[in-house]
C-alpha cells in the first residue's frame, strides 16, 4: 500500500468550474430523502394469508430507513477526547412494478472534536460528483447511496451511486478494491462506512451456472487520506516518504485523473459454485486509489512532491468451501503496476515501480456453538528487485477474530487482533454489543495499537482509544 | 388350596377364558403403536409441496417479557430429493437484508452448504453446514429446526413409538427419536425428542426435546394447522426454552405453493440483492 499524507491549505468550500452545480447537485440529493420521507406512502402490497396464488404485485412499496447513532472516542495515553460524533442516516428504498428499485441514502455527521479531519479537507482526491457538502469544520453531509435496479431478461443492471464488494477477507484488503477507502479512521471504522461509494454501472449476466459481473467507473474518487495534524495521519516512513537531512518538501495538488471516459475503471467478476466450492476470477484496469508521491528533484535541495495515480490491471480470484466446522476461504491479487516509496538517493523521483502479489488465506470454525473463532495469514509480495523501498519486500500479518452470541443474540462479544509479523506492532480490539431493543442499540470497547513507529500499525501507537456508542434504527 | 381338582378346573378355565380377550387386546396395542421408523417415513412423505413461499413474523421474547419482532419471507423448494431454503429478513432495520441459504443434500453423509449474506458486510459468508445445533438468529430454533421445516431427519436418529396422547385435544402417536451416534447427539444440541404425531395429517403436533446431559429443554407446539391448496400447513409455531425462559412465536402467513419458481430466490446472487 503506497499511501501519503500532504498538507495543504484547506478550504472551507472548493471554487472552481464546478463547485457551485456541485453544492447544488449535493442539496438536491440530500434534499430528496427528506422529501421523499415526508410523502405518505401511497400504496402498500396487499398480502393475504393462505390465498392460493401469489399476489400480483402492482404496487409501488416504499421503506423509509433512518439510523441515529453517536459515538465518542477517547484516547488512553492522555485521556484526550479523539472524537464525539453524531450521524443521521437517513435513507428510502422504493419497489416499482417489474421488479425495478430505488435505493438513497444519506450521512449526515457532526463531530464534536473535530480531530479526525481537522479544519476544512481538500477532498482533492475525491471527484467533484461525490465530494462531501462541509457546513464547518465540524460537520458535513454526503449522499452515500443513489442507485437504480433494473432487471432484465439478460441481465441484473444497477446504476448510481453504489458500493461494489469483492473478495472473502476480514479487516483487511486485497480484493475488495473497486471502491476506495476512506482513512480518516485508519482501518476502524466499519468498511460499510468507510467504503467510498461510486458513480457505477453493473450489470450482472447468468451465464449458464457462472454469473458475470460487469463494472464501469466513471466516478474518479480515490483514497481518501488523513491530512497532517489528523489523528490519523500517516507517519510510517513506509507509507510516506521522509524529507533527508538538508532538503525540504514542497507539496503540490495531487495529479487526479478527471477524463470521463479515458480514466474510468473497468472490470469483471465471474463467480460459480462448483462441487461445494465457491470460486470467483476477477479482475479490473483501474488507477491504484492509493496516490503516488513523486518527487521532483530538480530544484533540489527543495524536493517536489506532486502526487499522481497511475493505472493497473488487477487480476485475482477467490475460494471457500465448508469441511465438517471448518470454512476455508481465500483470495489473491496480482497486480501488473505497484509504486512505493524509496530512500535510494540515486532514485529520479523517489518512486520504484513494480507488480506485486498480494493473498490472504482464512479459516473458520464453527466448532463452539454460537461462536465463531477466524484466523487469517496475509501477504504482500513485492515481485520486481527494487532499491532502497522503505518497507519490506514481503509484508506478512495474521489476525484473529474471535465472536460470540449470547441471550438469543441480544449480546455479542467479539475480539479482533491483527498482528504485523515483519516490525512486530500489532491492534487488538476488544467490543462488547447489547441490543436493548430492536431498536435500540449500545456497545463499547478498545482499538489498542502497539509496537514499532515503522509498522502499518504501530504508527498509532499513542491512538490508542476506548469507544462508546449507541445507535437508534428506525 | 391349588391342589384341589375343582380349584384347578376352575383356574384353568378362567385363563382360557381369558386368553384369547388378552390376545387380542395385544394385538390392539401393537396395531396402536407402529413401527416408529414407519411414522417418521410417514411424516417425512406428507405433501409439503415443491415450492412454497411464506411469510414469517418471528416473535422472540425473553423471560421478562420483552419481545423482539422479525418479519421474515421464507422460500422452500425441492431439487430432486434435496431440499432448498432461503430466508429473506425484511423488519426490523438492525437485520433487515440479511439473508440465509441452504442446501439440504438427501445423501447420507453429505454436508449442507450454507450461506449468509450480512448487509453489514455486504458479503456472502459462507458458513458452516454442521453447524446444526446453533440458534438461528436469536431465535429458539437451531439452523436443523430451520431446515427441516417439520420433516424428520432419518439419517440422525433411531424411532421408537412409545404410547397415546393428546396435543391442543387432538389425539396423536409418541414418537421418540434418539440420536445414533454421541456426536450426531453433540451436533444437534438434543439427546432425546419425543414427538406427537397426528397419524391424521402426518404433523407432529407437538415436539418434546432434551439437552445432551438428559435435562428438558425445548417444546414446540405447532397449531393453527389448516389446508392451503389441499396442504396441511402449520401457521403457528411456538418454540418455549426451559431452560433459558425465552420463547419464539412463528406466525406463518400468505403462504403460496406452487409447481415452478416464477424467480430466482436461492442462489448467492438473489440474497445478495434482496427481495
Amino acid at each position: 500500500m503506497t499511501l501519503f499524507s500532504r498538507e495543504r491549505q484547506c478550504r472551507e468550500f472548493e471554487s472552481g468550474r464546478s463547485a457551485g452545480g456541485r453544492a447544488l447537485y449535493l442539496a438536491l440529493s440530500l434534499l430528496l430523502i427528506p422529501g421523499l420521507l415526508v410523502v405518505p406512502p401511497f400504496a402498500v402490497q396487499a398480502q393475504t394469508a393462505s390465498d392460493d396464488s401469489e399476489a400480483e404485485e402492482d404496487d409501488v412499496e416504499i421503506v423509509y430507513i433512518l439510523r441515529a447513532s453517536t459515538e465518542g472516542a477517547l484516547e488512553i495515553d492522555n485521556l484526550d477526547g479523539q472524537k464525539l460524533e453524531t450521524e443521521l442516516l437517513p435513507g428510502v428504498e422504493i419497489a416499482f412494478d417489474e421488479g425495478i428499485r430505488f435505493t438513497a441514502k444519506g450521512r449526515i455527521r457532526y463531530d464534536a472534536f473535530d480531530q479526525l479531519e481537522p479544519g476544512s479537507p481538500s477532498q482533492d482526491t475525491t471527484s467533484p460528483e461525490s465530494r462531501r457538502l462541509r457546513f464547518n469544520s465540524n460537520s458535513e453531509a454526503e449522499l452515500r447511496e443513489f442507485f437504480f435496479e433494473v432487471p432484465t431478461d439478460f441481465a441484473y443492471f444497477i446504476v448510481g451511486k453504489q458500493q461494489t464488494v469483492w473478495g472473502q477477507s476480514d479487516g483487511l484488503k486485497v480484493l475488495d478494491i473497486v471502491n476506495p477507502q476512506d482513512f480518516r479512521e485508519f482501518i476502524l471504522e466499519d468498511f460499510e462506512e468507510s467504503r467510498i461509494p461510486l458513480w457505477t454501472l453493473k450489470a450482472e449476466i447468468p451465464l449458464g451456472d457462472v454469473l458475470a459481473e460487469l463494472v464501469w467507473i466513471p466516478d474518479t474518487t480515490y483514497n481518501n487520506i488523513p491530512e497532517p495534524g489528523a489523528a490519523f495521519a500517516f507517519r510510517s516512513p513506509s507509507l510516506v516518504p521522509v524529507a533527508p537531512p538538508g532538503t525540504s518538501f514542497v507539496l503540490d495538488d495531487p495529479d487526479r485523473p478527471d477524463r470521463f471516459i479515458e480514466d474510468s475503471d473497468i472490470g469483471f467478476r465471474l463467480s460459480a459454485f462448483v462441487d461445494g466450492w465457491d470460486l470467483s476470477f476477477n479482475y479490473i484496469y483501474q488507477y491504484d486509489d492509493s496516490e503516488i508521491p513523486f518527487q521532483d528533484r530538480t530544484s533540489f535541495p527543495t524536493v517536489v512532491i506532486e502526487p499522481e495515480f497511475r493505472r493497473t490491471h488487477v487480476v485475482g480470484g477467490t475460494f471457500s468451501n465448508a469441511f465438517g466446522d471448518f470454512v476455508v476461504r481465500g483470495e489473491a491479487a496480482f497486480s501488473t503496476s505497484r509504486y512505493f516509496v524509496t530512500d535510494d538517493p540515486n532514485n529520479a523521483n523517489g518512486i520504484e515501480e513494480s507488480p506485486d502479489f498480494n493473498y490472504v488465506l482464512g479459516l473458520d470454525w464453527y466448532g463452539l456453538r454460537d461462536t465463531l473463532i477466524s484466523g487469517q495469514l496475509f501477504q504482500d509480495i513485492i515481485l520486481d528487485d527494487t532499491e532502497g523501498v522503505t518497507r519490506d519486500r514481503t509484508e506478512t500479518t495474521v489476525t484473529l477474530l474471535a465472536r460470540r452470541s449470547l441471550l438469543n443474540d441480544r449480546l455479542a462479544l467479539e475480539l479482533q487482533w491483527l498482528q504485523g509479523l515483519n516490525v512486530g506492532d500489532g491492534l487488538v480490539r476488544p467490543k462488547v454489543q447489547y441490543d436493548f431493543t430492536d431498536s435500540v442499540t449500545v456497545w463499547g470497547g478498545a482499538d489498542v495499537f502497539y509496537g514499532s513507529s515503522r509498522g502499518l500499525f504501530g504508527q498509532f501507537d499513542g491512538r490508542s482509544r476506548l469507544v462508546l456508542g449507541v445507535a437508534l434504527n428506525l | 388350596m391349588l391342589t384341589s381338582p375343582t380349584v384347578r378346573a376352575v383356574v384353568l378355565a378362567i385363563v382360557l377364558l381369558a386368553a384369547p380377550v388378552l390376545w387380542s387386546h395385544t394385538l390392539v396395542l401393537a396395531d396402536a403403536l407402529p413401527d416408529g421408523r414407519s411414522v417418521a417415513e410417514n411424516v417425512n412423505a406428507r405433501d409439503d409441496g415443491r415450492y412454497v413461499s411464506r411469510q414469517m413474523v418471528m416473535q422472540l421474547i425473553d423471560s421478562g417479557g420483552s419481545t423482539r419482532e422479525r418479519t421474515t419471507r421464507s422460500f422452500r423448494t425441492y431439487d430432486g430429493t434435496d431440499k432448498k431454503i432461503a430466508i429473506y429478513f425484511e423488519q426490523p432495520r438492525n437485520v433487515r437484508d440479511t439473508a440465509f441459504l441452504t442446501f439440504d443434500y438427501a445423501e447420507a453423509g453429505e454436508q449442507d452448504d450454507q450461506w449468509l449474506y450480512l448487509p453489514a458486510l455486504r458479503k456472502v459468508r459462507r458458513i458452516s453446514g454442521s453447524d446444526r445445533g446453533d440458534y438461528f438468529m436469536g431465535t429458539d430454533f437451531t439452523y436443523d429446526d430451520m431446515k427441516l421445516d417439520g420433516k424428520i431427519a432419518l439419517g440422525d436418529y433411531e424411532f421408537q413409538s412409545i404410547g397415546r396422547d393428546a396435543a391442543d385435544g387432538m389425539p396423536c402417536l409418541l414418537l421418540e427419536a434418539t440420536p445414533q451416534t454421541d456426536s450426531i447427539a453433540q451436533e444437534l444440541g438434543y439427546s432425546r425428542t419425543v414427538s406427537c404425531i397426528d397419524e391424521d395429517i402426518w404433523i407432529a403436533r407437538r415436539t418434546e426435546f432434551w439437552d445432551t446431559q438428559g435435562n428438558r429443554l425445548k417444546t414446540l407446539h405447532v397449531r393453527d394447522i389448516a389446508q392451503v391448496s389441499g396442504i396441511w400447513t402449520p401457521q403457528l409455531l411456538v418454540m418455549e426454552n426451559h431452560k433459558t425462559g425465552h420463547k419464539t412465536v412463528f406466525r406463518i402467513s400468505d403462504v403460496v405453493y406452487k409447481d415452478e419458481m416464477d424467480r430466482d430466490v436461492f442462489s448467492q446472487a438473489a440474497i445478495r440483492r434482496g427481495l
